[in-house]
């Protein structure tokens, strides 16, 4: 390991990627044990809720929606892509999900799209869904996987999940982004009168976010990634920072906001605690409240809609 | 039912944001990789070679080695289960039979000049940790031609860094001058 830590960044920089190598490098310098969560919780069915969410790290959210529960783009690892160490553990163990009415998966990146995870919860869920052309880029499993195009929507038990379009890159290897151009996607889910947006990544797209809105006008909550956004120029292209996302929120017409996708790994130049911080600060001068955003720690469920 | 959430301000985005934003194309992704540019990349990475380590009972030495996979079945994906060439990763790694053929160079060993030979091979992988993609076992046969004659080998080996990194030994008992090759075996598509 003493080697990839020298050897690993240094072919990086040298051929031009010097991001990469400095994520590397950032990578390999986290301690070996993420931090604790203290007081886990173990059983996050809430009698008392409409709608809750549980925030468990980077893009993984379990959302209650009355009886049924939906867990967004699964990872439980202690590290993605077998090098970005996790900074903070799951804020849920997957053995301590409940049964699952659908998963859904944005994209195929690594961060999102997690082969051990899928492998942990595969007695959880009945089906985890897809964008158009990841199919092909996962291994089998015991629930039903099944892709879903734009506005394609999946329909049991009363739980519709709708894919929805954003702005983000398909594909998990690079080259393979060549084909894999529409493998990418947000997505609706509606059960019992609640509608919850899950943007998975996206950069911010105007035309994308007010169509959802057309199709989905009363949302209830989008949960919206923040981060990351340096180095800017790169990034602004695939992902949103606190601002815009604020802005995607409104163009969204939801009735609350959750910022996820930060803190939970390493992969940009951003430093763990700057996009809630700049996040803060731009509904400070925006004029949104705590109810509207619900800025959740990592393992922190909150109750959006009580009975 | 607990009073709603106020809904957000007016849809007025920021100046900031605003002046970020840029006229959206229907469903086409924030960045494209062109298939030129796909193509022209898969080529390079097939031209990188992996390291070898030549052996016989009484000397040792160098080479490299090249693979192209024409063909192979992953019974470990859940969907396109063949495939020819541009092989993604895990449909190796999650376990999968393929045919290859692969041009070898061997040199340095004292006394030996360098050499050429050719194989062609069927290659089995099986996932061992993580779905494959921490690691992956795999066995193979191949039949080479080199300059002196031709014969079989056996090779088994351990893949890890979802298989594009991998240490495999090939016997070849009939073969003068690499009887065994330990090879660092590289492979990205």
């Amino acid at each position: 390991m003493v080697h990839a830590r020298l050897f690993l960044p240094l072919v990086f920089a040298l051929s031009g990627c010097g991001f990469i190598g400095r994520v590397l490098q950032r990578s390999f310098a986290v301690p070996p044990e993420p931090a604790r969560i203290e007081r886990k919780i173990r059983d996050p069915r809430r009698a008392d809720a409409r709608l809750s969410v549980l925030w468990i790290g980077h893009a993984t959210a379990l959302v209650q929606l009355d009886d049924v529960f939906v867990l967004t783009d699964p990872v439980f690892t202690r590290n993605v892509g077998q090098l970005s160490p996790r900074l903070v553990e799951p804020g849920l163990d997957a053995a301590d999900l409940p049964p699952l009415a659908a998963v859904v998966v944005s994209h195929m990146h690594f961060d999102h799209l997690s082969f051990d995870s899928l492998s942990m919860i595969e007695d959880k869920t009945p089906i985890v869904l897809l964008p158009p052309g990841a199919k092909a880029s996962v291994p089998r499993y015991a629930f039903e996987i099944r892709e879903l195009d734009r506005w394609e929507s999946y329909d049991a038990g009363g739980v519709k999940v709708t894919a929805v379009p954003v702005r983000h890159v398909g594909g998990r290897w690079g080259i393979d982004q060549a084909w894999n151009i529409r493998a990418f996607t947000g997505y609706v889910f509606q059960y019992h009168g609640l509608s919850v947006y899950f943007g998975g990544d996206t950069a911010f797209d105007r035309e994308r976010f007010e169509a959802t809105r057309a199709f989905f006008p009363d949302l209830s909550l989008a949960i919206l990634p923040i981060c990351p956004t340096e180095p800017r120029d790169f990034m602004r292209r695939t992902h949103m920072d606190s601002l815009e996302a604020l802005d995607a929120f409104s163009l969204l017409g939801a009735r609350r906001m959750m910022p996820m996708h930060y803190d939970t790994f390493i992969n940009s130049d951003d430093r763990p605690g700057d996009c809630p911080r700049l996040l803060r600060e731009h509904m400070r001068e925006r004029g949104f409240s705590d109810d509207q955003v619900a800025i959740l720690a990592i393992g922190e469920q909150r109750v959006l809609i009580a009975k | 039912m607990a009073e709603e959430a106020a809904p957000p301000p007016d849809i007025t985005p920021s100046k900031t944001a605003a002046a970020r934003e840029r006229r959206p194309d229907g469903v086409s992704p924030a960045l494209r990789v062109t298939p030129g540019a796909a193509a022209g990349l898969w080529i390079f990475t097939q031209l990188i070679p992996s390291p070898l380590y030549v052996a016989t009972s009484d000397r040792v030495g160098g080479g490299v080695r090249w693979q192209v996979t024409p063909l192979l079945y992953s019974f470990g994906v859940a969907a396109k289960p063949v495939r020819a060439f541009v092989i993604e990763p895990v449909a190796r790694h999650s376990g999968a039979v393929e045919l290859y053929v692969s041009p070898e160079w061997a040199c340095c060993a004292p006394g030996d000049g360098t050499s050429w030979i050719a194989r062609g091979g069927a290659r089995l992988y099986l996932p061992l940790v993580g779905r494959g993609e921490a690691l992956t076992g795999s066995l193979g046969g191949s039949y080479y031609r080199a300059s002196d004659g031709s014969g079989a080998s056996v090779e088994m080996g351990v893949h890890m860094l979802f298989s594009m990194l991998g240490l495999t030994v090939t016997v070849s008992p009939r073969l003068t001058g690499r009887e065994v090759i330990g090879a660092l075996h590289i492979r990205y598509f």
